[in-house]
């Protein structure tokens, strides 16, 4: 969300960017269109380059704001709407690609699914000049240009004459209009590169897109624009299965030869085609907005925090107020309406008491990330943290220390009543937070990594399963006398309930040690080991010094662990045993120019071929002592997130995405590789040209 | 926030048990509804003849353009004159481009010259949604024994330009014609294409 605020940001900035710098050599080309006023879309015509060379080809783009409130429409408009259209008349030798789009979003009206753009966008258009068209030759673009514009509530179809005149040269492109096109291109989907599969079983489409195991995922939705595969409204299910992101659908309404598409991930989009094949289920569900696989994820942490509240009854400080009510209630007997007041009064004060808490958090968070801390379970501090969280827990849980109680409140709650219930409510929640501090914690550990309304439930779910027995001896009178009496059977249970809690802790290490190395593991168990030793003390000297002193140790080695734990992840950076740097151009021709043979090669970490060819042939010895011995300078171009640079290099070689695989000879031309390589293949291209 | 409101709309979406829309060779579910001079209309009513369906949002441009080229009421009058009864429906909300209040309606569908059988109201949507019409114009073509022939576009031609209606193949009548032919239909679904339905929400 926060990066797609920024994207948007971003090309506003670009726009206005682009709306003065491009003014001069707009003031050169003809009107963009005729100005109509009621227009909803401005539309500008831009080429890349003013001056193309003959026999090139230069990126046109449209670039369409829509008046707030307003939409266009993707090539494939959803469940209504229309793609844009243009009828061009062209000079000769000259000619005008299809359509680029950029990936658009989703927005739903009445149930009913339109893929749009909201904000600004650009639509790109190759124009190819003929080989023989003279230098100074000018090239008038015309075109009549339909598109439908919309709101939620109306539609309007528009048409507006475009222009622009183009003058045969040499291809200069000014470095704003480059750093313009560059941001455009950036928005386009990176084609995928090998076929994508689907199935549809009934009512259930499947759809399977190779894709390393490892390639973050982020947001998923898949974009058809092959109409009638599926059902547009219909919610999408996003899993994984090994190498194999798996998206299931509702099946359309009819089943076509092939479904081509486009598959955002996040802040990017994969342009794919699927052939019928049998698509695996998925093994391992994707949160992804909006999917039920995340609605399934925050029902479960729901639920857990229902039961957890439920829990928090039985403990020592707890119990003994429920039971005292449970007592008074059964006691009391006759007037039920204001037993069952008293009862949702409890329940209110619980619930009250627990989100007010949960905000609490939710602002400390907020603090945290405009502080530039980033709440995400990649990051190693962040798992650290909820180790040391963890193991607190537990080892309360076991009876090592105990936190002080607080005694204030007990008045509140004496107040006999309504009110008094509600602050019994409260008190239960919160003035026995020496024992319920612990499921807090939890919750709060929950807090840090989920959306703030999403933990805020969290919160308001605890406080309801702690008022949950409360609220049901309140409307089932039977239940009163059923109550189990507090007794040292309590303590016992607490107990058993830190052994869950190690397991969670020794998960965690775990984790922490696949993040950051052996090296970053030890970190973490020290400072768990200071902790420990340090909520040891506490508990040993109750009551004898004030309690921060003796947790001040403790802080400081979580302090101390957080600031020097290795942050870059072992995850993201897979051991290779290629030495390589990252490419660029003027990298490459430095290492030409000194004579030195150079691999180049283009990878992404969405792309599988890239991956195997990784695995298999490039990050073994063999490879890297061919390479090591002819002194080859490796370079990698990572094309993940479609660096713009990358993707010209990328076209400049007829390639319109990765793998590529380049090797040049100290002297001699460069080769190309097959998109598949072999060991020996690529051994001996570097032995003979070098 | 967004994400919030994406997950409650997920779980709302899924609170609300979809009935599948019906399909082409399927039976055509019965509905009733209002016309504009108040009268009850019953799909079932006029089992034995054949019955095209027309969603319809008289201030929709797509509508327009066949509305106000007479290409829409051309195509009514020759299915009426062939004994077909025509049911156009108008799904907007209240509140929604499209919406009439019945009085309104019934001096919109006098005013309008239409060879037409009923302009029936759906402000609740709940027909719309059960036949799954998504766009105005939306036709469904039923044959007399009461099973789906046609689901889709009114024509081939996906434009809001009139001009475009000449070299359109008008696949509701084409389907039509192959109907009183006792042939099948050789185009029985189509891509539907015009303004979103204005459902409520």
């Amino acid at each position: 969300m926060i990066l797609r605020a920024f994207r948007t940001l971003f090309a506003v900035v670009l726009l206005s960017w682009g709306l003065g710098g491009g003014g001069v050599a707009f003031a050169r080309a003809a009107p963009s269109l005729s100005s109509v006023t009621e227009r909803h879309m401005a539309i500008r015509l831009v080429a890349e380059s003013d001056a193309p060379r003959p026999g090139s080809a230069v990126d046109l783009a449209f670039r369409m704001v829509p008046e707030p409130g307003w939409h266009g429409y993707w090539k494939n408009p959803g469940d209504s709407g229309l793609e844009p259209a243009i009828e061009w008349q062209l000079p000769p030798g000259v000619t005008v690609g299809e359509f680029q789009y950029p990936v658009p979003h989703r927005l739903i009206v009445g149930g009913l699914m339109n893929y749009v753009y909201e904000g600004p966008y650009a639509l790109l258009a190759k124009v190819s000049l003929a080989p023989d068209l003279a230098p100074g030759t000018r090239l008038p673009l015309r075109g009549k240009f339909d598109y439908l514009v919309c709101t939620k509530e109306v539609c309007v179809p528009e048409s507006a004459n475009v222009a622009l005149e183009l003058v045969v040269g040499a291809g200069t492109v000014d470095a704003a209009r480059r750093a313009d096109f560059d941001g455009f291109r950036r928005a386009l989907p990176q084609p995928l590169g090998v076929t994508a599969k689907y199935q549809a079983e009934g009512e259930l489409f499947r759809l399977g897109v190779p894709l390393p195991a490892d390639a973050a995922v982020g947001d998923a939705y898949f974009y058809p624009l092959t109409d009638g595969a599926i059902d547009y409204a219909a919610e999408q299910k996003v899993g994984r299965n090994g190498d194999w992101l798996i998206v299931e659908a509702k099946s359309g309404s009819s089943m076509p030869e092939s479904v081509a598409g486009v598959l955002q991930l996040g802040d990017r989009g994969l342009a794919l085609v699927a052939q019928p094949g049998p698509v695996a289920a998925p093994t391992e569900a994707v949160a992804a907005s909006g999917s039920s696989s995340a609605t399934a994820g925050v029902l479960g942490i729901l639920l857990a925090a229902l039961v957890g509240g439920l829990l928090l009854n039985i403990m020592p400080c707890v119990f003994p107020i429920l039971s005292l009510k449970a007592l008074s209630l059964a006691k009391g007997g006759g007037e039920e309406m204001a037993v069952r007041r008293d009862a949702l009064a409890y329940t209110g004060g619980a619930v009250l008491t627990c989100v007010t808490l949960g905000a609490l958090v939710l602002a400390l968070r907020a603090g945290g990330t405009a502080a530039g801390w980033a709440f995400q379970l990649q990051d190693p501090r962040v798992i650290l943290l909820l180790l040391l969280l963890v193991l607190a827990i537990a080892l309360n849980f076991a009876g090592l220390f105990e936190l002080p109680s607080l005694a204030w409140g007990d008045k509140l709650s004496r107040r006999s009543g309504t009110a008094g219930a509600f602050w019994t409510g409260g008190l239960a929640a919160f003035v026995a937070t020496p024992c319920t501090g612990p499921f807090m914690a939890s919750a709060l550990g929950a807090a840090l990594i989920l959306p703030p309304a999403i933990a805020l439930t969290v919160f308001a779910m605890l406080g309801l399963g702690l008022a949950l027995p409360f609220l049901l001896i309140g409307f089932v009178p039977a239940l009163r006398r059923k109550l189990p009496k507090p007794g040292p059977w309590m303590g016992t249970f607490r107990r058993m309930l830190s052994i869950p809690m190690f397991l969670t802790a020794l998960a965690l290490a775990w984790v922490l040690g696949r993040q950051a190395g052996v090296g970053g593991m030890t970190i973490g168990l020290a400072a768990a080991l200071a902790a420990g030793l340090s909520l040891w003390w506490l508990g040993a000297s109750r009551g004898r010094a004030p309690a921060w002193a003796r947790l001040a140790p403790a802080a400081l080695a979580l302090v101390l662990a957080v600031v020097v734990l290795p942050t870059d992840g072992v995850a993201t950076a897979a051991p290779s045993s290629l030495a390589s740097e990252p490419f660029s151009e003027p990298t490459l021709s430095a290492h030409l120019a000194q004579g030195k043979p150079v691999f180049a090669y283009f990878t992404a970490d969405w792309c599988i071929t890239c991956k195997v060819n990784e695995k298999a042939v490039l990050e073994r010895p063999a490879v890297a002592q061919a390479f090591a011995r002819n002194d080859v300078a490796v370079l990698v171009g990572d094309w993940t997130n479609g660096e713009p640079e990358i993707g010209r290099f990328l076209e400049k070689h007829g390639r319109s995405g990765v793998p590529l695989y380049l090797f040049y000879p100290a002297n001699g031309t460069p080769k190309t590789l097959p998109q598949l390589l072999t060991i020996s293949q690529v051994v001996s291209t570097v032995e003979k040209g070098s | 926030m967004m994400r919030m409101i994406f997950l409650a709309a997920a779980v709302a979406l899924v609170a609300a048990p979809v009935a599948a829309e019906p399909k082409v060779g399927q039976p055509a579910p019965n509905f009733q509804l209002t016309d504009a001079n108040g009268k009850r209309v019953s799909l079932n009513g006029f089992r034995g003849k054949t019955v095209v369906l027309e969603w319809n949002n008289p201030e929709c441009p797509f509508v327009k353009k066949h509305y106000d080229s007479g290409n829409m009421q051309k195509a009514q009058a020759r299915a009426t004159a062939d004994g077909a009864v025509w049911l156009t429906i108008n799904s907007s909300a209240a509140g929604k481009q499209g919406y009439m209040a019945p009085a309104a309606a019934k001096a919109f569908a006098a005013k309008q010259a239409s060879k037409r059988s009923a302009y029936l109201l759906d402000p609740s949507g709940r027909v719309g949604k059960l036949y799954g019409a998504k766009t105005t114009p939306h036709m469904y073509i039923i044959n007399p024994k009461g099973t789906l022939t046609y689901i889709g576009g009114i024509d081939n031609k996906p434009s809001p330009n009139p001009a475009d209606i000449a070299t359109a193949r008008n696949h509701v009548l084409a389907a039509l014609t192959e109907m009183k032919a006792g042939k099948g239909v050789s185009v029985a679904t189509s891509r539907p294409y015009g303004c979103a339905v204005k459902y409520a929400g």
